[in-house]
């Protein structure tokens, strides 16, 4: 395990394709190879990878969109507000952002391209579908679909009341989920638009991730982490969720990392501890046992070797799985 | 004890004079540092401090709670100055909000209630409404804004005193009053109030709520506060509802006074009578504790809507200690405190300030709970 003290906060914890990558509240992105790069002018309010897997972009309270790699920097957009949300899609390399109720797509091979989509209310997170064509928007009242390249078009909507903070699409693009401020999940067969409530969760849902080849999506939110079966034809409709790693009620899982590919689950707590879990398994791997601030930021890398974490105070971790676990 | 950034919130319509507090907090020799939330970006914003802009995203949460909206904007840039934090030091010694003049400011408290996130880092501190000599009186009367905006308050600043007669300010404060008992008034020409009388002043904090003596312009009860004279003006500083100004409060004596505004027997110091008002009760004999929690939660649950704000000290039946409680809307906080001192006057007082309140229901249902 590498271990890291950082003197900010950090906002995420993210693998490129090299190694782990960190962006912080004092804007700053800091690679684990050690590289540093003072991105923003304040705090780092979100990051996704960069569509070809070479550093991370982020958004900032600087109104900026930044694209830092180990050796280099670019401004990608410039916005008036904040840029609230970041989402990236590698295979079409459409990147997302958000400031206030816009949501905009750029392309990282066509400079002058540029779509802009309007909502009603505050965009708070983004998300590609896995194919890179569609952005889903989660907003008050539901989320809204738009086609990534379309310049004028009316979103469909999905709609629920109530107002929605992160969004993710099913591995196989069947099913789109959101988070809600009000500790439940919603989902949608895209198909046919039906839906479905998630509930029961005793804290907020930050996190969702799919792992067992799209079979399962975790979320965090609860005193273990959460399972929803996604295989079959109504997904999670009808389901019940399984929990698992639950030590107690003294804790929540605050964060969540899976690789769709592969088995396992990693889970931050809000006492500061991670967990690495297989779901048929019947034992939790400690990657980080040392109790603290909450776990805000976690990422597994593609292939499952390896984990990252960050905490609220600035403690921070890259693990590699296999020694982990033997 | 505790590490929360307080949250203070500026309230009142345009023209009142909430740019030029503001300028006021951020340019003033401190040696703090402010996040400003405001509703666009003005010519405020000084080195040291950070202004942010917010647009008043007003939702309902989805807990069942008809009242129970949040501001969605609020929530969100509060987590993301709260990303600025270094471990271990507060990014901010404050965060001011400033609303628009038709703000509701009930959204904006919940939302420092309700959600979880926001509440684990910050703490609302109080509620302060400007209004201006001039203009108040014709804002209260075409403003349903304006009038919950005074009536939410735990501060009224009275701006602009210069460009209105003292017989004005007196018939200005006069509805003030009646529209909010509990919030002291403070008379200011530009602005010029301390600021330890806009900040920390602990409106919803139930340490605070040492003593209540709700500002009645009673009929009949002697000089009462609504006279020049009794404006609370920067002496008073936090002692807000301090005994130092040789008040009258004889009419709390009896068992069970109603003090009210709308007293059908006493004249009115003007013709305005507002869908908003303060409702005061006390009583003298010590309170069932259970028959009370039930009482009050059924009120809330049945007229939280119309209720903005609501604090009381009650004295319950063999119990030493006295239950502290505050509410906003639906929301209700409370609390055993200190111990009844010995030379202590054991009694039970409670403000409800609200919306077309039944006054004579909420006294019958407040006696009913008497030990």
């Amino acid at each position: 395990m590498t271990a890291f003290t950082f003197d900010a906060q950090p906002t995420a914890a993210l693998f490129d394709r090299q190694g782990a990558v960190f962006a912080l509240g004092d804007g700053s992105v800091r690679f684990a190879s050690g590289e540093r790069t003072e991105a923003h002018d304040g705090a780092v309010l979100c990051a996704a990878v960069h569509p070809s897997g070479d550093g991370i972009v982020t958004g900032g309270d600087d109104g900026k969109l930044v694209w830092t790699r180990r050796d280099a920097a670019a401004v990608l957009a410039t916005v008036k507000g904040w840029v609230d949300a970041v989402a990236a899609a590698p295979g079409t390399g459409l990147i997302a952002f958000s400031s206030g109720r816009t949501a905009s797509v750029l392309d990282v091979k066509d400079d002058l391209f540029r779509r802009d989509f309007a909502h009603e209310r505050t965009v708070a997170a983004l998300a590609f579908d896995p194919k890179g064509r569609r952005l889903a928007a989660a907003t008050y009242g539901g989320a809204a679909l738009w086609f990534a390249r379309i310049e004028s078009q009316k979103p469909t909507m999905m709609k629920w009341a109530g107002s929605h903070t992160a969004v993710a699409f099913a591995p196989d693009g069947r099913f789109l989920f959101t988070a809600m401020q009000d500790n439940q999940l919603h989902g949608w067969r895209l198909s046919d638009a039906k839906d479905m409530r998630m509930g029961g969760y005793p804290a907020r849902i930050r996190d969702m991730s799919f792992l067992a080849k799209g079979r399962l999506m975790a979320t965090s939110g609860a005193h273990g982490g959460v399972l929803w079966p996604l295989s079959g034809a109504n997904g999670p409709m009808g389901q019940s969720a399984i929990e698992i790693g639950r030590e107690g009620d003294d804790t929540v899982v605050t964060a969540v990392a899976s690789s769709p590919a592969h088995g396992y689950l990693a889970a931050g707590l809000a006492d500061g501890r991670v967990w690495l879990a297989e779901p048929a398994g019947d034992r939790l791997n400690w990657l980080s046992e040392d109790r603290g601030a909450p776990v805000v930021a976690l990422s597994m890398n593609a292939d499952a070797s390896s984990v990252c974490w960050a905490r609220e105070d600035g403690e921070a971790g890259v693990v590699d799985l296999q020694s982990a676990i033997a | 004890m505790t590490d929360k950034i307080p949250v203070t919130v500026l309230t009142g319509y345009l023209g009142a004079g909430k740019t030029t507090l503001l300028n006021r907090i951020l340019t003033e020799d401190h040696g703090k540092r402010y996040a400003v939330i405001v509703n666009e970006f003005g010519e405020i914003g000084i080195d040291n401090d950070l202004v942010v802009g917010a647009d008043e995203d007003v939702f309902e949460m989805n807990n069942g709670c008809v009242c129970c909206t949040v501001r969605g904007d609020l929530i969100r840039v509060v987590s993301g100055l709260m990303k600025r934090q270094r471990p271990g030091q507060p990014a901010f010694d404050a965060i001011i909000v400033e609303t628009t003049g038709l703000a509701d400011p009930g959204p904006v408290a919940q939302t420092f209630f309700v959600d979880a996130d926001v509440q684990a880092k910050t703490q609302l501190d109080s509620v302060t409404a400007l209004v201006d000599a001039r203009h108040v009186m014709a804002r209260l009367d075409d403003s349903k804004e304006a009038r919950e905006q005074v009536a939410f308050a735990d501060r009224i600043i009275l701006n602009k005193t210069d460009l209105a007669s003292e017989d004005e300010l007196a018939t200005v404060e006069r509805r003030l009053r009646g529209l909010n008992p509990l919030a002291p008034i403070t008379r200011a020409v530009r602005a010029d109030v301390p600021l330890d009388q806009v900040l920390g002043l602990g409106g919803f904090d139930l340490e605070r709520i040492r003593d209540l003596h709700p500002e009645f312009d009673t009929p009949g009860s002697g000089p009462a506060h609504g006279e020049p004279g009794h404006v609370h003006d920067e002496h008073c500083g936090h002692d807000h509802h301090g005994h130092e100004h040789g008040h009258d409060h004889g009419h709390h004596d009896h068992d069970g006074e109603l003090d009210t505004l709308d007293s059908p027997s006493g004249a009115r110091g003007h013709a305005h009578q507002d869908d908003i008002r303060g409702v005061s009760l006390s009583l003298d004999r010590p309170i069932d504790g259970a028959r009370f929690t039930r009482w009050l939660d059924e009120l809330l649950a049945s007229k939280g809507q119309d209720i903005l704000r609501a604090k009381g000290i009650i004295d319950v039946h063999g119990e030493d200690r006295r239950l502290v409680f505050q509410a906003v809307h639906m929301i209700l906080e409370g609390d055993l405190q200190r111990e009844w001192g010995d030379t202590e006057r054991r009694w039970s007082r409670a403000v409800f300030i609200g919306r077309d309140l039944d006054e004579a229901a909420l006294k019958a249902g407040f006696e009913a709970c008497a030990a």
